[in-house]
C-alpha cells in the first residue's frame, strides 16, 4: 500500500519546494500542509530539530530538506541510475546549498552599503563562478540538450530548477550569462508534470 | 577490482575527515593527498567547483564532502540498510552541518563585540537546542546506548563524532550536558579501526 505523505512547511517555496517538485514529477499524492507564520511557535516543538520542512511518512517524521529530497528521489526512481550517477546528483544538490548560502545574509543585511557590496560579490563573482561549472556539466552531458546527470530527469535537475528562484531573491538575473542553463530551466518548466504543478501551486513571493 | 581512490584536501581533518573515517572503517586503501595551502591556487582550477575535498575514483572526480561521504558510505555498507534508514542517516548528517555552519560564520566575524554576542548565543541556545534534539533522537533507538540509526555504525555516527570534534575547536566540552551523546562519541572513537586511524593520522589543529 502506498505510504501516506505529509509535507509540513511555510506557505512558501523556500526549502519545501524541492520535495513538492519531486511529488509532482512522480505524480504521487501527498498532503501539502502549509502553516501560517503565527502557528510556527506551536509546531516547532513537534519537529525533530525545531526546523521545517518535515516530511511525515505514515506518521514518522523526517527532517532536513535535502534528506527529504534524497529519500523521495530514491523512492520515485529519480535519484540517479547507478551509484556513481547518484553521487554526481548528490554533488549537484550539495553545490546548490553552497550557491544559496549567501542569500539569507544578504536579505537580512540592514546596512545599505554593506548589502550592496555583498550583492555585487554574489552577482558578479560567487554565483557566476558556480553557474559556469554547472553549465559545463550540463553541456558535457548530451550536449546540454537534456539533463544534468544521465539521460532522464533526476533530483539534480529539480534541485537546480528550484534553486534558481532562491538565488534570484538576492541576485538579479542569475542565468543572464548562461544561455544553456536558461534553456534548461525552460525545458524543465515545460515538462508536462512540472508545468501542471507550476500552474497549480500557490503563488508566493519566496 | 578495487577502484583507485585519490582523496585531495588540505592538511586538515576538516571536510575530508569523514571520507578518511569511512576508508578506515572499511579498511580500503586510498591515496590521502594533503596539499599545502600555497599550492591551492594551482590545484583549484582542476576541481569541479573550485573547492576541496575532491575524491577521484579511477580518475573521475567527485566534489562536495557530503556527496563523497555518502558515495563511499553506500559502497561500504555505512549508509543505512533501507531507504528510510538512509534518510535518517542523511538527516543526522545534515543536522551536524547546521550545527557547524554558524560556528564557522562566528569564527570569521570581524567585529569583536558582535562576535562575542554571537558566540554566547550559539553556546547557550543554538548548540544546546540541536544537541537536545540529537540526544532525543538517539534515545529513540535502543535507549540511546547503540547508534543513531539501526543496530550498526553508520555515517550518522561518524559524522557526529567528527563534527563534534570540529565544534570543540571553538566551544570547549560541547557534550558536557548530554551524557548519551558523550557516550556515543566515546563508543565510536574507541572502535578498533577508528582508534587506530585516530592514533595514526597526522595531528592537525582542525
Amino acid at each position: 500500500m502506498a505510504p501516506k505523505y505529509k509535507l509540513v512547511y511555510y506557505d512558501s517555496k523556500g526549502r519545501g519546494e524541492l520535495a513538492r517538485l519531486l511529488f509532482a514529477a512522480a505524480e504521487v499524492e501527498y498532503e501539502d500542509y502549509r502553516f501560517k507564520e503565527e502557528d510556527w511557535p506551536k509546531l516547532k516543538g513537534d519537529t525533530p530539530f525545531g526546523q521545517v520542512p518535515v516530511l511525515e511518512v505514515d506518521g514518522k517524521p523526517l527532517a532536513q530538506s535535502n534528506a527529504i529530497a534524497r529519500y523521495l528521489a530514491r523512492e520515485f526512481g529519480l535519484a540517479g541510475k547507478t551509484a556513481w550517477d547518484q553521487a554526481q546528483v548528490d554533488m549537484i544538490v550539495e553545490t546548490m546549498q553552497d550557491m544559496g548560502n549567501p542569500v539569507i545574509p544578504i536579505w537580512l543585511c540592514k546596512n545599505e552599503e554593506e548589502k550592496a557590496k555583498l550583492t555585487k560579490t554574489y552577482e558578479e563573482e560567487t554565483l557566476p563562478r558556480f553557474m559556469e561549472e554547472i553549465q559545463k556539466i550540463l553541456v558535457a552531458n548530451n550536449e546540454g540538450k537534456g539533463f544534468l546527470v544521465g539521460d532522464t530527469m533526476t533530483l539534480a535537475d529539480l534541485a537546480l530548477f528550484a534553486s534558481i528562484d532562491w538565488f534570484a531573491v538576492a541576485a538579479k538575473d542569475p542565468l543572464g550569462k548562461f544561455p544553456k542553463l536558461q534553456e534548461f530551466k525552460d525545458r524543465i518548466a515545460s515538462c508536462p508534470k512540472i508545468a501542471a504543478w507550476l500552474e497549480k501551486r500557490p503563488k508566493t513571493e519566496f | 577490482m578495487m577502484p583507485n581512490y585519490k582523496l585531495k584536501y588540505f592538511n586538515f581533518r576538516g571536510r575530508a575527515e569523514l571520507a578518511r573515517l569511512v576508508f578506515a572503517v572499511a579498511e580500503v586503501e586510498y591515496e590521502d593527498i594533503r596539499f599545502a595551502v600555497e599550492d591551492w591556487p594551482k590545484i583549484k582550477p582542476t576541481t569541479p567547483f573550485g573547492q576541496a575535498p575532491v575524491l577521484e575514483v579511477d580518475g573521475k572526480p567527485l566534489a562536495q564532502s557530503s556527496a563523497i561521504a555518502r558515495y563511499l558510505g553506500k559502497e561500504y555498507g555505512l549508509a543505512g540498510k533501507t531507504n528510510w534508514e538512509q534518510a535518517q542517516v542523511d538527516m543526522i548528517m545534515d543536522t551536524m552541518e547546521d550545527i557547524l555552519t554558524p560556528m564557522r560564520a562566528i569564527h570569521f566575524c570581524k567585529d569583536e563585540q558582535q562576535k562575542a554576542e554571537l558566540q554566547k548565543k550559539y553556546q547557550e541556545e543554538t548548540l544546546p537546542n540541536y544537541l537536545k534534539g540529537l540526544e532525543t533522537f538517539l534515545c529513540g533507538n535502543n535507549g540511546g546506548d547503540g547508534y543513531f540509526v539501526g543496530s550498526e555504525l553508520t555515517l550518522a555516527d561518524l559524522t557526529f563524532m567528527h563534527y563534534t570534534g570540529q565544534v570543540e575547536v571553538f566551544v570547549p566540552n560541547p557534550l558536557a550536558k548530554f551524557p548519551k551523546l558523550q557516550a556515543l562519541r566515546e563508543r565510536v572513537e574507541e572502535l578498533p579501526k577508528i582508534a587506530a586511524w585516530i592514533a595514526k593520522r597526522p595531528k592537525t589543529l582542525r
